[in-house]
């Protein structure tokens, strides 16, 4: 069976709207978690975010040149990205508009990010926005499918924080089982006035900036952001990119809690476990785990159990969410980014805000940039429900 | 190739346990709910906090799981999951301004809680995932479902679809245009040549694995298609049957996702003229009403067809006197979002 390589990617996040910028900011250690400019929410100067520092207008316009009234800003954020990955991918219009060529997203908010709208909408109060065929999950993804004319097969997967990640294993799916020559594949979340509250009553967003694995971390910081990547087989690959190969996947539902993971991390064990197995590699081969890392008290904790139940000798390690913020359905396909950039640059991203380790476990993450041997980097991303996916990318 | 061996239908229909086709139950107000069962299984606690779309996928999917070895892997397609907790939360974001809530709601909505649901009321730490893909979910889940029995023949998935007609999803669809103006009952729903149909729900529960015996249809090949274009739609239902090598003439019965939209009247008949007078005809949506994933009642129905050789007399919109052995399912969401499936007899 050939392999499955990332022959482009695309990228915005708060720490930059494309890939250069992104790595440019992993580099030099910029964070871009602060206060909320652009998304009017009560909670706009009290809870730290990751925004995207581009107003949904001005996406709109650079985007379409004039503005689509009914594309939202999720959709915004996916065509962004898909273009750049397509651009830098090299794809033709035909092979996009080919049966051969499958897209798939991934989104927990979707059109949502819209609170007022939808709720005025769904009182029927008056005649409707332009926005009533915006607001569920497949909607950013068929903006998508309509600009490229993409006529393979089209998903949308909603695993709540894994959700891109499962859209990356099952893209590669498809391309292993002769369904697509080629895969589109990533996520998308807006900041939305429907995650602020429902995290905040949740009790779990943070009032300063996260502290993944800290022992006094206290909460994630909400992002938003969208990451696509082509993956395509190796034989269809020459004269490419060939950023690096996604070597496996794994997934696994905890089946403990609707919104907290078991406490030796039973689902994310597994599906570290089931990577590894499908990749063909031992634990200790990993150079470079890209964390879930949200931090939150439960996430950090049950994850390092889970490593060290997997490494034992636990890997270099850190969390990007210390970047980005937690950026939901997006998170798995904006951290397979930088797991991809992990080994084409031969380097390893820090987490940030990062003092003291948790007492139980000790680890500390990979606190500065560094230069270093990467082979495989595993990719982990857990969400509501128990669903944990775990990806591995190693080099090309 | 996918077999399928066990199925649960919950519709407005008498689709679970006694399946009684002859007696349709008629739609109020355009709209068709179902009616739901009690669901023992479920404890009493826990049922309270589920919203509609969860209790009802969790309610069926739980009489199928009750063997010793659990299913390798759930996979459902639901295009809103719980849009009624979701809009419930949405309401308190808007009503306290942005206050202190409560997140019951919130954990609820996520579109992959009747998947999480299943796996954590049966503690089954195996694959899990949710296709979300609107007019798709369901053929999408099916789909993966496929793939993962190609890689892992021994396996067998749980495989389901759901969604829930609530006040809410109800009002944007008819903004959006969605429903017919006038009064029409599912009855005479296809007699209106005018824009619009009526809503339905439901969930769908199957057992599915790589194995024939004892298997009570087949899935032989499903294929998705994203298109307004009216000839691209015919010219692939044509390539999807030729690639699977099947002749139309073999097809004994195309089972359509007719709906009463005059606006995808056409692609139905597109598609009726491709195959000879004695393949027979078949709808589905007057049974189910229209919904995202309603595609799930036809794949049921056609299971129920292959199972017993028989096309119920409701759902005939041109009968033939040949045993129904292979099934061709078309169905359209809202004329963009096209989907075939080949279903044939086992055994």
């Amino acid at each position: 069976m050939s392999r499955i390589l990332i022959t482009g990617m695309g990228i915005i996040t708060a720490i930059g709207s494309s890939v250069e910028e992104n790595r440019n900011a992993l580099v030099k250690e910029q964070g871009g978690i602060g206060q909320l400019e652009f998304y009017p929410t009560a909670y706009a100067g009290k809870l730290p975010c990751a925004e995207v520092r581009v107003p949904t207008e001005i996406l709109n316009k650079k985007i379409f040149g004039h503005p689509d009234p009914a594309i939202t800003r999720t959709g915004l954020l996916v065509l962004h990205a898909v273009e750049e990955a397509i651009k830098d991918s090299g794809l033709l219009s035909e092979e996009l508009a080919s049966v051969d060529t499958a897209l798939i997203g991934a989104t927990t908010v979707g059109g949502m990010c819209l609170t007022d709208e939808i709720f005025r909408d769904a009182q029927a109060q008056d005649k409707g926005s332009p926005y009533t065929s915006s607001y569920d999950a497949a909607s950013s993804t068929l903006d998508a499918q309509k600009r490229y004319g993409i006529l393979g097969e089209v998903s949308t997967i909603n695993t709540a924080c894994s959700s891109s990640a499962n859209a990356i294993a099952f893209g590669a799916r498809l391309i292993r089982n002769g369904i697509a020559k080629r895969a589109i594949v990533g996520g998308a979340d807006s900041l939305a006035k429907y995650t602020i509250n429902g995290f905040n009553a949740l009790n779990i967003l943070s009032k300063t900036h996260c502290a993944p694995f800290d022992k006094d971390r206290n909460g994630l910081n909400l992002g938003e952001g969208a990451a696509f990547l082509v993956l395509e087989r190796e034989e269809d690959a020459a004269g490419k990119k060939r950023y690096a190969a996604l070597s496996g996947s794994g997934n696994s539902n905890d089946a403990f809690h609707p919104s907290s993971i078991s406490e030796n991390g039973e689902g994310p064990y597994l599906s570290m476990i089931h990577a590894l197995q499908q990749a063909g590699l031992e634990a200790s081969a990993i150079s470079y785990v890209n964390a879930h890392g949200t931090g939150t008290e439960n996430n950090d904790e049950t994850e390092s159990r889970a490593m060290q139940r997997v490494f034992g000798k636990v890997p270099p390690f850190a969390s990007t969410k210390s970047f980005t913020g937690h950026t939901l359905g997006a998170s798995g396909a904006v951290e397979a980014v930088f797991s991809v950039l992990n080994i084409h640059h031969q380097e390893l991203y820090p987490s940030l805000q990062f003092k003291e380790p948790i007492a139980d476990t000790g680890l500390i993450p990979v606190l500065h940039h560094r230069k270093e041997t990467v082979n495989h980097v595993m990719s982990n991303s857990f969400g509501f429900g128990g669903n944990c996916t775990t990806l591995i990318f190693s080099k090309a | 190739m996918l077999y399928i061996h066990q199925t649960r239908c919950l519709s407005p229909q008498q689709t679970l346990d006694e399946i009684d086709l002859n007696r349709l139950t008629v739609s109020g107000n355009g709209k068709l709910p179902v009616k739901e069962p009690v669901y023992p299984q479920i404890p009493p606690g826990v049922l309270r906090r589920m919203g509609k779309a969860v209790r009802m996928s969790v309610g069926i999917a739980l009489p199928l799981l009750q063997q010793a070895v659990q299913p390798d892997g759930i996979l459902i397609g639901t295009a809103n999951g719980g849009i009624e907790d979701c809009i419930k939360f949405l309401n308190q974001i808007i009503e306290y301004n942005e206050g202190l809530l409560t997140p019951g709601n919130f954990v609820q909505s996520t579109s992959n809680a009747p998947a999480a649901q299943i796996a954590l009321i049966t503690r089954n730490r195996n694959y899990n995932t949710t296709h979300t893909h609107r007019g798709l979910a369901f053929e999408n889940a099916l789909l993966e479902t496929t793939l993962l029995l190609n890689e892992n023949p021994e396996h067998y998935y749980l495989v389901g679809a759901v969604d829930e007609i609530s006040s809410y999803n109800y009002n944007i669809d008819r903004l959006d245009g969605c429903f017919k103006e006038e009064p029409v009952s599912n009855q005479d729903l296809f007699l209106y040549d005018t824009p619009g149909t009526i809503a339905g729900e439901g969930a769908l529960m199957m057992l599915a694995s790589a194995k024939p015996s004892g298997a009570i249809a087949c899935i032989d090949a499903i294929q998705t298609l994203h298109t307004r274009e009216h000839a691209l739609v015919k010219q692939m239902l044509l390539q999807f049957l030729r690639k699977n090598k099947v002749d139309p003439a073999e097809i004994d019965l195309l089972l359509t996702g007719e709906n009463g939209d005059s606006r995808l009247k056409g692609y139905y008949l597109d598609a009726e003229s491709i195959f000879p007078d004695h393949t027979a005809l078949a709808r589905f949506k007057h049974l189910s009403g229209e919904y995202c994933t309603a595609s799930s009642f036809g794949f049921w129905l056609a299971t129920d067809i292959l199972r017993t050789g028989q096309v119920p007399a409701i759902a005939v919109k041109r009968a033939t006197a040949k045993p129904c052995k292979k099934i061709l399912i078309y169905n359209n969401y809202r004329g963009l979002q096209h989907a075939f499936a080949l279903l044939s007899q086992t055994g």
